[in-house]
């Protein structure tokens, strides 16, 4: 199978570089995708469960920007609306009626919801819902869970990340995932003092294998919170509307009081939404929170017209059953050429590593050599499924990857054996 | 933990740590400790020990005691030992008085040589050989001083609680040099080479990227996307590591 080079990409790279900090600076860095020659840095278009580098490389997108694309590039319904509001008004002096029909969607939508506050990005609402917790409690600290990732603010950073301070860390209190009895203990030895518990819907830390709740530890963390008075905040931006079109919480059956969305909201747009319970409503309304572009009308527009397509099509659904389908036959070719393919989370979103190396290394060796072949997969962040990839996509795709297996065999032969 | 005892850690366990490297690397330190034979240890009143052994044309430097020293140095404070590093304080000799006149006139030498390969300017590092050697102690110094602060500095201690077991490989390109850290549950330890089965690995192309990195003259992320520096496997472990590496100049300026 032919594989891929990026002349056109390391060449404006380069030009980057010598103007950007880090050339490509945060996410899509191309230093995470290792090894670092196997991937594109620069993508020229893309259309359905597809984009295009500028070398004129054809990918079948399983990251789809990082979770944005959820009905597919350039999908029609979603573009035809937010060109239309374009034509309408965009920015302007005034709010947009298109806000109002947005939130009361969104109210409609979402079971836990009984208001929607609007921003650009998921670190926009993820802040805000703190702020809120903090607001309404009148206390400090905040519990979090270690390795998870919530946005770019100071509080949401490892302590020692260049820029931070000791005091952006002093009142986070990082919490193992699924320990519910940590929690507990926390609770216990920081009396009337934590204001909000955040965490995504199951554990999904970059490099390791995602973690569902274990059964029972949603409704035991939210019987605590509403005990000692903690706001409970989910960060739904990854997830969101890849499990449930009423929030991932649907999904494992518990009520937050506050939900932060972006990502999949819009299909690509830049908007996100907090949600949150009537109770939090006045202590939100408090919170001072706004920026330049937060009332942009055409993502609204955008946002209205993907959620209306995805509860049309039952997206959720329809991710579910496609990520399934494709996680079996990457299992099943693995095993054929005996690797162990091991997958964790859910199909719309799943992380997969071949457990036969623990270092990551042949894992890495086999994302880098199926995404120069035409799938591109990382290997230190859970994937994305969207309702435009097709049956021929994922056939294609384990195609590609049944390849790539042979190609990381003929590499290191036996050295990795099948467990 | 305070900024001095944490510096004279880093002073004794790192930074002095080079003078085996320069004995085994600098001909000109070679020829001079050719026929050195004294152990020298370091004590300080509240703070950490190490060892300098010279024997045989080498030189090993080691923490805590030394067997039968040949000169005991004491130290009153962890802020004595910095300002002696600094050239601004003298040692108090509690054993080995007749070798005074080798502390004070050969040793400095061996001291000496190596500060002027610590402290590089563009000028110097236009010569290969000084920059092969500029880029080993720095990779040395910041390697051991890792270890220190993922044990000693609070943010080196919140870092190191993330870090998993196994071993991280840093090595130049194409012949190194090499070190490697290997944590394990409570411990860190440091080994100079290579390693056999790294579960993280961060390789530099060649003496001149490593010595850039190094020296705080790139970034990273611009160098990996560049490919001139590559990183492989439990990458997180190198990204623990980073923010450590970072707290390096607020004890070693």
């Amino acid at each position: 199978m032919k594989t891929y080079t990026y002349p056109q990409s390391q060449t404006l790279f380069k030009r980057a570089a010598a103007v950007i900090p880090c050339g490509i600076p945060g996410h899509m860095s191309p230093a995470a995708n290792v090894p670092v020659s196997d991937y594109p840095f620069f993508a020229a278009h893309a259309d359905g469960a597809k984009f295009w580098d500028v070398d004129g490389n054809e990918f079948i997108d399983y990251m789809c920007a990082y979770g944005p694309m959820i009905l597919g590039y350039n999908n029609p319904v979603v573009n035809k609306a937010a060109l239309n509001q374009l034509e309408q008004s965009d920015c302007v002096m005034g709010a947009s009626p298109r806000m109002v029909e947005l939130a009361e969607f969104l109210v409609d939508l979402v079971p836990a919801a009984d208001w929607a506050f609007f921003a650009k990005n998921g670190g926009d609402v993820t802040n805000y819902s703190v702020m809120i917790a903090r607001a309404a409690t009148g206390r400090k600290k905040i519990t979090m869970i270690a390795g998870g990732y919530h946005g770019v603010a100071p509080w949401m950073q490892a302590p020692g990340h260049a820029g931070l301070i000791e005091e952006d860390y002093r009142n986070i209190i990082r919490l193992k995932w699924n320990d519910f009895a940590g929690f507990e203990r926390a609770v216990a030895e920081h009396p009337g003092q934590i204001a909000g518990f955040i965490a995504t819907p199951y554990h999904v830390p970059a490099f390791y294998d995602s973690e569902l709740p274990e059964k029972g530890y949603w409704q035991k963390v939210e019987a605590l919170c509403r005990k000692e008075g903690i706001v409970l905040i989910i960060d739904d931006i990854r997830h969101g509307f890849r499990l449930d079109m009423g929030g991932s919480n649907e999904y494992f059956g518990f009520k937050p009081d506050l939900i932060c969305f972006c990502k999949a909201l819009a299909n690509g747009f830049t908007i996100s939404a907090l949600v949150g319970s009537d109770a939090l409503k006045n202590d939100a309304a408090r919170v001072f929170y706004t920026g330049s572009y937060w009332y942009q009308a055409m993502p609204m527009a955008a946002a209205l017209a993907c959620l209306s397509e995805l509860k049309r099509i039952d997206g959720p659904k329809l991710m579910l059953d496609a990520g399934e389908r494709l996680l079996n036959g990457l299992t099943e070719s693995a095993r054929s050429h005996g690797y162990d393919l091991k997958v964790s989370g859910l199909p719309s979103l799943p992380y997969l590593r071949i457990t036969n190396d623990e270092s990551l290394m042949l894992h890495q060796d086999w994302c880098g050599e199926c995404t120069k072949r035409g799938a591109f997969f990382t290997s230190h962040h859970n994937w994305f499924l969207s309702t435009a990839h097709t049956d021929d996509d994922i056939a294609k795709t384990i195609e590609i990857a049944d390849d790539a297996f042979a190609a990381i065999k003929a590499k290191y032969g036996d050295r990795y054996s099948t467990r | 933990m305070t900024h001095q005892l944490i510096k004279a850690h880093l002073n004794l366990h790192a930074v002095l740590q080079n003078l085996e490297d320069l004995v085994e690397h600098d001909p000109q330190t070679a020829a001079l400790a050719e026929d050195w034979r004294i152990s020298v240890q370091f004590t300080v009143k509240k703070g950490p020990r190490a060892f300098i052994s010279f024997a045989d044309g080498a030189c090993q430097v080691g923490p805590g005691k030394c067997r039968r020293p040949s000169v005991i140095l004491y130290f009153k404070s962890p802020e004595h030992l910095n300002r002696m590093m600094d050239g601004t304080a003298n040692p108090i000799p509690l054993k080995g008085m007749t070798r005074l006149p080798f502390l004070a006139k050969e040793f400095p030498r061996a001291t000496d040589r190596l500060e002027h390969f610590l402290k590089p300017t563009d000028e110097l590092l236009a010569d290969p050989d000084y920059l092969a050697l500029n880029t080993r102690f720095s990779l040395s110094t910041a390697v051991f001083a890792v270890r220190e602060l993922c044990l000693l500095d609070e943010v080196g201690q919140l870092n190191a609680a993330h870090i998993p077991k196994g071993t991280v490989l840093f090595k130049v390109l194409p012949d190194g040099p090499a070190m490697h850290l290997v944590f394990q549950r409570g411990d860190i330890e440091v080994v100079k080479g290579e390693a056999k089965q790294p579960s993280a690995v961060m390789l530099f192309k060649n003496q001149q990227v490593a010595n850039d990195l190094l020296n705080g003259k790139g970034d990273a992320f611009t160098a990996i996307a560049a490919e001139d520096v590559m990183i492989r496997g439990r990458i997180p472990m190198i990204e623990a590591i980073n923010p450590i590496l970072d707290r390096i100049p607020l004890y070693l300026s």
